[in-house]
């Protein structure tokens, strides 16, 4: 499957906003991804998440040190995903979430940086009834439709080269 | 943690942040040490959505509406549990809000023991295993901290980190005692309970049971066979009220030691809320050893000196043991008086608690001060002053952990 | 980077479907002899396994009826000790609340999806007979120059 552009979503582990991009042919950046790839290293050994002490200090790229450990180690885990947008959906007033998105400092800095990024950024309400949730598909569904439909070659082969020499680096 | 078997204990984590900050794993680690496993109370999804408007406060992060939510379910007895440990970033203006009235909450509707932490990703389990043994030993002990008297021939050593206090009692009186330096742990403990027991009369064999204490306790402990070894939060809580005679009721105690300051608030001599710090030299009876011999005098001289003095007179500019110390040294060079500088140096490091410690606290009288520094007259004048209530120092503060080891050993008696 | 568990990945199936039952899909899965496994919710299925077997299944299952068949990356492989609710001491998953509010709005979506595909159709006969003349296009053109 081939995709075309990276779309941050808000909520960073909404099934609605992941399903609806994945489904106008474009790749969600989701923490579930993120999740994953710390779950599944195993080198590492730090339930549930394996989250370590050296996370909050990665997070330290995006928040200053007397930012709080907790908003610095999640950012360890959205930053990148920020690093990578290339246009972004944003849900205002979503129901209320636990766990990586429960921290509303850190969703405050996550939103700012996407924002401040100047990629097309898509903010919509949350749906509360029928009729809204129509009008919530449609927006996006526009949106979606109105991202660069193709990437020229040799950015796609850059991006891909990147994150090899990221490795490498470290 | 006593030697005689405990069962497992079941702590509600009510915390935010804890899984991202790297810090989850230390937290296991410390419950599984004191045979504690951390349990998440179930709770109604719908409540989330109003818990702020039936808690009384709205925060914006999820997280800490579902601490709330996770509180309802203990009080209400939803999810039993045998304690609480309430924990949230540290440096979170949001998170601390949360954690405090929580904290309050569950101590108000509940006799369930809590304590409160916050953390930053440099955490480890050796900061919380103190918290975490006092929390288990509430949860398991009730009984034994339910003793008002001490029984036969029982000892009780304190093995601390600046000095080493040991005392033999029978039948409800001190009748020996030692105090000595902490050199090495296990001579220094040897030392003192030696002379508590020359000054007793009484040989070791004689000693029905024994109970320790303080940073050495398992070292110690283990050494002597004892048949309590207990950390400090319960043991001088217990010692506390004991001595002040106030085992009846609420009281607050605080004790400031060599390397660090606790201040915990009892309840008929169990402990609830405390505050552990030991972050700072300025703050403890370090400090004070550092001024006495800046002002060249012997430390136990120090308070009679202080009481004479005005705080005001002199200006610090800091509560550092370093430029502490720098501050209170210039102004003898302007001419302060010695006796102003030793009332200062006290008020300072009561200020300190004060700022630091006694915040999270519910401070309630009697005021039981305890600790090797609380025999510094300047320090529990400089409390009151501060506090403006009336300062306990009960005989023999400065053995408090000896006396509360002592006291809870004889649990153990036969007969 | 040789890691071959690397590859592995898990999705999470939720199924809005008034034609299609989550135990439909799992034995569709089952059927399909791909080598993944498959664990039934309450929502719908959770599917681990190598990255290409797990989109090859998902995107058959979707296609059962593709506007009431969501899915998301999971972090966690299906039954993970360290997300389980039962050793972990009770209470659900973190993101089990916010999934659980999602899913009440699934119809809604679906509904809104199909109404969006029902569009498509018409748009695209609509476009289909109307193809612009050269002649037409000029106008165009023209039109729009003058404004």
């Amino acid at each position: 499957m081939s995709f075309l552009a990276k779309v941050f979503i808000y909520p960073v582990n909404s099934l609605i906003l992941a399903d609806l991009v994945e489904r106008f042919g474009h790749k969600p950046l989701t923490i579930m991804n993120q999740v994953r790839e710390k779950v599944t290293n195993i080198s590492l050994d730090s339930p549930p998440i394996n989250i370590t002490p050296e996370d909050p200090k990665i997070g330290l790229r995006y928040a200053a040190i007397e930012v709080p450990a907790g908003v610095r180690g999640r950012m360890a885990l959205i930053g990148p995903l920020i690093e990578e947008t290339e246009a972004a959906i944003i849900v205002e007033n979503p129901p209320t979430n636990f766990g990586c998105v429960g921290c509303n400092r850190t969703n405050e800095l996550m939103k700012y940086l996407v924002r401040s990024k100047g990629v097309p950024v898509l903010e919509v309400k949350y749906p509360e009834f029928d009729e809204e949730a129509h009008d919530f598909v449609n927006k996006i569904a526009t949106f979606l439709e109105s991202l660069p439909k193709e990437k020229p070659e040799e950015d796609e082969k850059a991006k891909e080269k990147e994150p090899a020499e990221k490795e490498d680096k470290k | 943690m006593s030697t005689e078997d405990s069962g497992l204990v079941k702590i509600a984590l009510v915390s935010c942040g804890s899984e991202y900050a790297g810090v989850q794993p230390e937290f296991e680690a410390a419950a599984s040490k004191v045979n504690a496993k951390f349990v998440y109370p179930e709770i109604d999804i719908a409540s989330i959505d109003t818990i702020g408007r039936d808690f009384g406060l709205e925060v914006a992060s999820g997280d800490l509406r579902l601490m709330m939510a996770r509180a309802k379910a203990v009080v209400e007895g939803t999810t039993s549990v045998d304690g609480v440990f309430i924990t949230t970033c540290f440096r979170c203006a949001e998170g601390a809000i949360v954690r405090n009235e929580v904290r309050r909450y569950i101590h108000k509707h509940s006799k369930i023991p809590v304590i409160s932490y916050s953390f930053t990703e440099s955490t480890s389990a050796a900061t919380l295993l103190t918290r975490l043994e006092a929390l288990t030993t509430i949860a398991r002990h009730r009984h034994l901290l339910a003793r008002e008297v001490q029984t036969g021939l029982t000892a009780g050593i304190d093995s601390g980190s600046t000095t080493t206090k040991a005392v033999v009692m029978r039948d409800n009186k001190i009748i020996g005692k030692g105090w000595v330096p902490t050199t090495k742990v296990l001579e220094s403990a040897e030392e003192a309970y030696s002379l508590a027991l020359k000054e007793a009369g009484v040989s070791r064999e004689e000693v029905q049971a024994l109970g320790t204490t303080g940073y050495g306790r398992f070292l110690v402990g283990n050494h002597l066979k004892a048949q309590l070894i207990q950390e400090e939060i319960t043991v001088n809580s217990k010692g506390a009220v004991y001595l002040a005679n106030k085992q009846k009721g609420p009281a607050t105690v605080i004790d400031i030691g060599g390397m660090d300051n606790k201040a915990i608030s009892v309840e008929d001599g169990i402990p609830g809320m405390f505050t552990m710090g030991g972050i700072c030299a300025g703050a403890s009876g370090r400090f004070f050893e550092m001024i006495s011999k800046r002002l060249g005098i012997d430390i136990t001289e120090l308070g009679a000196l202080a009481v004479k003095g005005i705080h005001e007179n002199v200006s610090m500019n800091s509560y550092c043991i370093v430029f502490g110390t720098q501050s209170l040294v210039n102004s003898l060079a302007k001419g302060a008086t010695p006796e102003d500088v030793a009332a200062a140096a006290c008020y300072s490091v009561v200020e300190q608690i004060y700022e630091q410690q006694l915040q999270e606290v519910d401070v309630k009288e009697p005021l039981i001060l305890v600790g090797g520094s609380s025999l510094i007259a300047g320090v529990p004048k400089a409390l009151g002053q501060l506090l403006k209530i009336d300062v306990l120092v009960p005989e023999n503060s400065h053995m408090i952990g000896a006396v509360g080891a002592a006291l809870l050993a004889s649990g153990f008696v036969e007969g | 980077m040789a890691e071959t568990k690397k590859e592995e990945i898990t999705k999470y199936i939720v199924i809005s479907s008034d034609k299609v039952l989550p135990s439909d899909a799992s034995m569709k899965i089952y059927e399909s002899e791909f080598p993944v496994t498959v664990k039934e919710t309450c929502f719908g299925l959770i599917v681990t396994g190598a990255k290409e077997d797990v989109q090859a299944v998902v995107e058959k299952i979707r296609q059962l009826d593709k506007n009431h068949i969501f899915v998301k990356d999971r972090g966690f492989p299906a039954g993970d000790q360290r997300r389980c609710r039962a050793s972990r001491g009770g209470g659900p998953r973190p993101g089990f609340h916010f999934l659980r509010e999602e899913v009440k709005m699934l119809p809604a979506i679906g509904a809104a999806l199909d109404e969006l595909e029902a569009k498509e159709c018409v748009k695209e006969k609509c476009k289909e007979k109307s193809k612009l003349k050269i002649s037409d296009l000029e106008k165009v053109i023209e039109e729009e120059l003058a404004r």
